[in-house]
């Protein structure tokens, strides 16, 4: 028998107790689970800059963002436009909770964030550009008296370590602290980080997510670049259709979601309410090419038997797979492959959808918005739709969930991360039900 | 608790002071800086103009796959470069490729990277700088001309996590990984979730790299506006420190259950006994005077090693030369050491503070320096600052007290690591 608060392979367990987004099709959770649930798209064009020239001219931009609950505008000088994101979802998530960290227990709190590669600034790179490398290069003697170059904010908003110091500010957190970042892989990392922190024991609580915003020329030049994105533009809402025979890229998203996890225990004993158990993580790298994954699955298959293991699942646990479901010729085909793989004869059972369909791709921040998305569907019941699937493609033939939501009790899911560099993450989580009895109050 | 033994089978790395650890370490002991003035660009009238660049980096003496310096960046070719110099020297490859052919795909499942990387830089931008030139201005006109002015490989150039995929390609390697992009403390971070790793059981082996390359004009620029450059010498704890200064490179050590080593018999260069991490939470660029997250990350080494500060035979102190990192460490070391401090030394004099490679970097020199049984002198240092009084720290080289090493290092957003280590 295993102690109370610990699974069957004797770990800590970790209990999700506030969530919070900011997401293309909502500015908080509510909003953006109705929108979920009705596969309303956030594409549209382009708003943030002038797009025009550009092949790809549509993106799933956050809208009409602002006024905050973070209004502290000392802080917020230093932040960039994803770290507002951060900022915004971590406070739902800590308020959602119902707890933050207090003088006595700061050192107990962790914060374990998917940052993203934080492109520069294009009006700044601009500027830069114009007086000091109008030849094409830079001259490092004009550099001196530039503008940007010479701005410690400019520096601070662009440091890799930004936005961790931002929240750990904000919140007051003095535990472990970490910024992960395996590209669109990152916001799953950071979750799988979090579980390990409580469970080594270092820490008791800790604020996880992810935060991104690669909606400028510079983000969307490199994706355009590498030929990634759909260029459907005249159709912003029908673009991001993954598994979809004619999908034919993603669909660029930003922002930031975020969860507070606490040991399970501590979480029950101040009557905290409990979203899900998070029970298991699987981490693993492709090693077969920077950009994909190979066509068979390997690689993602082993991050999801991990996180089965992990969480002492089986299969046929799974009621709901949030896919990494990118709309990309090669994701979709080799993620379906590695679902085929691992469920077998359940494959035909597990309920499956990538809400990249409505949100599109949120790049670091995807891994997090999407585990907060499996914790919503485990605490309500209801499983989110694929949208814009019409044309079936025989090499992604799973049971997705298609024109309407599914309202049903919902024991596991998992969540799927693959990143450009070959790293896969596999979330999975547990009805709190599940884990204490059915009446889950713990006393069964 | 008692936890699955973690060893450390291969060091490998690369700054301004040599190409191996052992190269390193004699630089360290000839008292002989590497940092100078830098040469990759003309400083002439710039405010800060030293620092530790490897001289005459040949891509291809780093990386001999000439097909991949189209696809990554001089940090990554470090990078690379130390993971590699690791694997090398631990063996793994060819016991692994001896394997029946049915136990390759499982061993490689259980082979992991984690790797602490810089985040962005600065020159990757300017390679838009053609294309805005000929769009002179206008948005619409940069989208259109955006193919034919920049490298279609741009963002994949770019991408922090690039070792970690670059690595894992070349050595089939399928297991746990991660990319720390946590600023300074990236590299030591790396070894400890690697040793977590495979005390979870996560994986059998697993490589961790640090690596950066911050010597480009726009950053030096940076962190001399912030205040934290010295003029020209880097001084820890000295009375006349004015700051820290840049240093290049990559330092990683494959690490294993002593279950993986022992099957093929690797050779052991030491162990890992514990880590320690924590946070001061006070902003990017804050630190507490008290060396608050310092006490707590090494207090949380120690009981996680099973270990005494009397234990302790050196500390590898984090050293980076700005007067209050230096005084606030000293504070810490005093709180945690008192009267039982082992000697204190730093090598950030030698060649220069490597951001996200500089804890792992300096744990790799460690190892090296414990097994030639000394604890090289700061030979910068000539009075010890009022600030630092009670550290036990000399220009000399000292003998370690024994064969356990305290490896420090501190980040921005108040980040704190603590590892220890010793050699066989």
């Amino acid at each position: 028998m295993s102690p109370p608060g610990h699974s069957a392979r004797g770990l800590r367990r970790v209990a999700v107790t506030g969530v919070g987004l900011v997401t293309p099709v909502g500015n908080d959770v509510a909003t953006t689970w109705d929108a979920l649930l009705a596969g309303r798209s956030g594409g549209a064009p382009i708003t943030l800059f002038d797009a025009s020239g550009f092949s790809t001219r549509i993106a799933a931009e956050v809208k009409g963002f602002g006024p905050t609950l973070v209004d502290d505008r000392k802080l917020l000088k230093f932040a960039n436009r994803s770290h507002r994101f951060a900022l915004e979802a971590a406070e739902q998530a800590m308020r959602d909770a119902g707890i933050r960290p207090t003088a006595a227990d700061a050192t107990r709190w962790g914060c374990a964030v998917g940052t993203g590669m934080m492109t520069a600034d294009y009006d700044d790179l601009a500027q830069t550009h114009a007086h000091c490398g109008m030849s094409g290069e830079l001259d490092p003697r004009r550099l001196l008296d530039d503008g940007p170059a010479n701005d410690p904010l400019v520096f601070c908003r662009g440091q890799a370590a930004e936005g961790l110091a931002l929240l750990t500010r904000r919140f007051g957190i003095h535990g472990y602290a970490t910024s992960v970042h395996t590209a669109c892989a990152s916001g799953g990392q950071a979750f799988g980080t979090a579980l390990k922190l409580i469970r080594r024991g270092r820490v008791d609580r800790v604020l996880a997510g992810g935060f991104d915003s690669m909606i400028s020329p510079i983000g969307i030049s490199g994706f355009c670049l590498l030929s990634a994105l759909s260029a459907d533009n005249e159709t912003p809402q029908r673009a991001s259709r993954p598994f979809d025979a004619t999908r034919n890229g993603f669909l660029l998203g930003e922002g930031a979601g975020f969860v507070v996890l606490e040991e399970w225990d501590m979480a029950r004993a101040r009557g905290a309410r409990i979203y899900a158990e998070l029970a298991g993580d699987g981490n693993s790298l492709s090693s077969y090419r920077i950009t994909d994954s190979p066509p068979d699955g390997d690689g993602p298959i082993q991050a999801m038997h991990q996180a089965l293991g992990d969480s002492g699942a089986t299969p046929a646990d799974i009621d709901y797979i949030n896919a990494h479901g990118t709309s990309t010729s090669m994701n979709d085909r080799s993620e379906s492959a590695a679902i085929r793989a691992v469920f077998g004869a359940d494959v035909a059972r597990v309920a499956v959808s990538s809400t990249k369909s409505t949100m599109g791709h949120l790049i670091a921040a995807a891994g997090a918005v999407e585990g907060v998305v499996c914790a919503l569907a485990i605490a309500r019941g209801e499983i989110p739709i694929n949208a814009n699937y019409r044309d079936p493609d025989p090499d992604c033939d799973l049971n997705l969930v298609v024109d309407a939501p599914r309202r049903q009790r919902v024991r596991m899911t998992m969540s799927n991360s693959f990143g450009f560099g070959g790293s896969n993450s596999c979330i999975v989580m547990r009805h709190p039900e599940e884990v204490d009895g059915r009446d889950g109050s713990g006393a069964s | 608790m008692s936890f699955t033994k973690v060893v450390i089978t291969g060091t490998g790395a690369v700054c301004a002071a040599g190409m191996q650890p052992q190269a390193i370490l004699d630089t360290i002991l000839s008292g002989q800086s590497a940092i100078g003035p830098i040469r990759q660009w003309d400083t002439t009238q710039w405010p800060a103009t030293q620092a530790g660049e490897i001289a005459d980096l040949d891509p291809r003496k780093l990386v001999p796959d000439r097909k991949l310096h189209k696809l990554i960046r001089r940090t990554d070719l470090v990078g690379l470069y130390a993971a590699s110099s690791a694997i090398a020297a631990s063996g793994f490859v060819a016991y692994r490729d001896a394997l029946a052919p049915d136990q390759v795909a499982p061993y490689n499942d259980r082979t992991g990277a984690i790797v602490g990387s810089g985040g962005g830089n600065f020159q990757n931008q300017y390679d838009f700088f053609p294309l805005m030139s000929a769009a002179d201005g206008d948005l619409p006109a940069f989208g259109r001309e955006l193919a034919d002015n920049v490298n279609p490989m741009w963002l994949l150039r770019t991408l922090p996590n690039n070792v970690l995929g670059h690595v894992g390609i070349q050595y089939n390697l399928k297991g746990t990984n991660a990319c720390i992009t946590n600023h300074s403390v990236g590299g030591l971070l790396a070894v400890i979730e690697a040793m977590e790793a495979l005390r979870a059981g996560e994986a059998d082996r697993v490589v961790a790299v640090g690596h950066e390359t911050p010597i480009e004009p726009q950053m030096v620029l940076y962190y001399h506006r912030v205040g934290l450059l010295a003029k020209n010498t880097l001084r820890p704890f000295d009375a006349a420190g004015d700051g820290s200064l840049f240093g290049e490179g990559a330092g990683a050590l494959m690490l294993e259950t002593e279950a993986s080593a022992n099957a093929r018999g690797a050779p052991v260069i030491g162990a890992v006994l514990g880590g320690g991490y924590a946070s001061e939470g006070q902003g990017l660029l804050a630190i507490r005077a008290d060396g608050d997250g310092l006490v707590r990350a090494i207090g949380m080494a120690l009981e996680d090693a099973g270990l005494a500060p009397a234990d302790v035979g050196m500390i590898v102190a984090h050293a980076n030369g700005t007067r209050q990192s230096d005084a606030s460490e000293a504070a810490a070391l005093r709180t945690v050491f008192g009267s039982t401090m082992p000697p204190v030394t730093g090598f950030k004099w030698a060649f220069g503070h490597l951001i996200a490679a500089a804890g792992i970097i300096e744990t790799v020199v460690a190892l090296a320096a414990l097994k030639a049984n000394v604890v090289p002198g700061i030979a910068t240092l000539a009075k010890l600052d009022d600030a630092c009084a009670g550290l036990a720290v000399s220009a000399q080289p000292r003998p370690p007290r024994s064969n356990v090493a305290l490896v420090l290092c501190r980040g921005f957003a108040g980040t704190n690591a603590a590892l220890l280590v010793r050699t066989a």
